[in-house]
């Protein structure tokens, strides 16, 4: 068949104008942005100055310090929770002859509820005074017990990353049940067979079976965590005081709030690099993994 | 043969537990939806009582009757989402399935370096593109348009959707181009009456994957809509919470409710086929 450039680039036109105008522009000029000064209300056009900005926030922005120290507070129990959490119940699942069907639309049905609504959801169960946990606890154990989750700095951070694995579980069980689906059954039955009981069976020959689906649920896992916008601005708008002001949120502000588009566009970069560093760190991980069991 | 029998008895008792085990979480797992709707068709007395009850005294539709009739915030913001969201996905559909066919069938230089390049789109935080793309609406007057949010859209769900067509496009044999062609179709011809209803699936998958996703957008709608009747569900919702500030749960639950219904019929008439796109997506 005669293959023509003409159509070829029809086929591919819309493609590239989307592409072109609504990403890789944006990206090429958000880091042009990062190189400089620029508030949207007051200044006409963006000042070149080169990393000036970079070593400014990084050394001398008490705030960005605060939201990086919280996005890894939200971020390594949210890895822990949300990674182990899909890693048990795919484990369980794929165990069930019976109803895994319908077990995986519930866990699945949190994926399509928007987060913001999810946030009211969570915000809602956890209300102080009329709130139903609160209540159950109270059934539970200390009489007064009535903690205000998400208006305590001590408790806020937490209560968002269970809402945010609540969601995010269901994706992760997808990619782990098609790795554990994809396992050949001999494997298992040989094990057992050798008398392996069942958390052995799991250590010994499903893990190290799944590792390329456990890495790349990692991935997904760890791009999330970086990427916490919807839940803040619902829940705890940055709050109380400063306790849940994330690297997203805080350039999401200075944007939006403070027009100040440099700096902001400084810690997306920055957010963007830790999110690359930490994927390499985690591939080197599985890696390293891999070769010391060979 | 001894040995055998002694496994199976332990499977299925085992088998048992896990079931139980499960039902127990799965319980857990789906309360905070149940719990929103139970407050949803309960009257307010009943929702503030102290201390709470869990199973509900009486039952009203006050709250949905209320939400209807009576908001019209609501209705405009339902609307806004329905037309941006059926939009954006049309758009992508479309797109995706060009692209999709130039990704999987044909070849030319730089053809892979271009994919990898727009799938790493995923990967990157959206407040990068977000903040030019805010200066660039502002200054074409985009801002509170329905196109406004349509356009970033489409360009923020066309990886997906291209990833989840060059899939389907490349299984196809390419005899069956061929043959079309031999019969003297044009490429536009054979794409269209050939190919198209051959990746049937891929576009199920396409436009359940991107309804879901552009339904339930947070950031772009919150930044780029500031007027009230431009605004969609998602930030809709939370504005009218915060407007309503406090003790009106059952009117805020209904919504809760009432926004997620489009989303969740989808989900239950297409679930296959979303859950075998995001599988394809997430794992390639």
């Amino acid at each position: 068949m005669k293959e023509s450039k003409i159509t070829l680039f029809i086929f591919l036109a819309p493609t590239l104008f989307f592409v072109l105008v609504f990403i890789a522009y944006p990206i090429v000029y958000s880091a042009y942005l990062s190189l400089s000064e620029f508030n949207y209300a007051s200044d006409p056009s963006p000042r070149f100055i080169g990393f000036k900005g970079y070593i400014d926030t990084i050394l001398h922005d008490s705030m960005f310090h605060t939201a990086l120290i919280n996005q890894f507070k939200f971020a390594i129990p949210y890895f822990i929770i949300t990674f182990l959490g899909s890693l048990i119940l795919a484990i369980l699942i794929n165990e069930l002859k019976h109803g895994a069907s319908l077990f995986q639309v519930i866990f699945y049905l949190p994926m399509i509820i928007p987060l913001s609504l999810v946030g009211i959801t969570f915000a809602w169960l956890l209300f102080p005074d009329v709130g139903i946990f609160n209540h159950i606890l109270r059934r539970l154990g200390v009489e007064n017990w009535n903690i205000d989750w998400y208006g305590d700095p001590k408790t806020a951070l937490n209560s968002l990353v269970v809402a945010r694995s609540w969601k995010m579980i269901g994706f992760t069980l997808i990619i782990l049940l098609s790795g554990l689906q994809g396992l050949p059954k001999d494997i298992r039955e040989a094990a057992k067979v050798d008398g392996a009981n069942f958390f052995q069976e799991i250590w010994h020959i499903v893990l190290p079976n799944l590792k390329p689906y456990l890495y790349i649920s990692g991935i997904w896992i760890l791009i999330n965590a970086m990427k916490t916008f919807e839940l803040i601005a619902v829940v705890t708008q940055g709050g109380p005081g400063m306790a849940t002001l994330t690297l997203y949120y805080y350039s999401w502000k200075l944007a939006f709030e403070r027009l100040d588009m440099g700096r902001a566009s400084q810690v997306a970069y920055i957010t963007a690099g830790l999110i690359i560093l930490l994927s390499w760190g985690l591939n080197r991980l599985f890696k390293t993994e891999i070769a010391s069991r060979a | 043969m001894k040995k055998h029998a002694r496994i199976s008895i332990f499977m299925r008792k085992h088998r048992i537990w896990i079931l139980i085990i499960m039902t127990v979480i799965a319980t857990f797992y789906f309360f905070p939806i149940l719990w929103m709707f139970i407050t949803s068709i309960r009257p307010t007395e009943d929702i503030y009582k102290f201390p709470p009850t869990i199973i509900p005294g009486a039952l009203t539709l006050d709250n949905y009757i209320y939400v209807i009739t009576k908001m019209r915030g609501f209705g405009r913001y339902f609307l806004n989402s329905v037309v941006v969201t059926s939009s954006t996905v049309l758009i992508v559909v479309v797109s995706s399935a060009m692209g999709g066919y130039a990704f999987g069938m044909r070849r030319f230089k730089g053809q892979n370096l271009l994919f990898m390049a727009i799938i790493s789109v995923l990967t990157i935080p959206y407040i990068m593109y977000l903040i030019p793309i805010y200066i660039m609406e502002d200054k074409l007057g985009l801002r509170n348009t329905w196109w406004g949010l349509i356009l970033p859209y489409v360009a923020l769900n066309l990886p997906w959707g291209l990833l989840i067509m060059r899939g389907a496009f490349s299984t196809i044999p390419l005899d069956i181009r061929d043959a079309a062609v031999i019969d003297g179709c044009g490429e536009f011809q054979m794409w269209f009456k050939v190919l198209l209803p051959i990746v049937k699936p891929a576009i199920a998958a396409t436009t359940i994957i991107t309804f879901v996703f552009a339904w339930q957008e947070y950031l772009f709608a919150s930044t780029l809509m500031t007027r009230n009747e431009w605004q969609t569900l998602p930030v809709g919702v939370v504005w009218i919470r915060d407007e309503l500030q406090t003790l009106v749960y059952g009117r805020i639950g209904a919504m809760v409710i009432l926004s997620i219904i489009p989303v969740f019929i989808l989900f239950v008439v297409f679930r296959r086929f979303f859950i075998e796109g995001l599988r394809e997506g997430m794992i390639k």
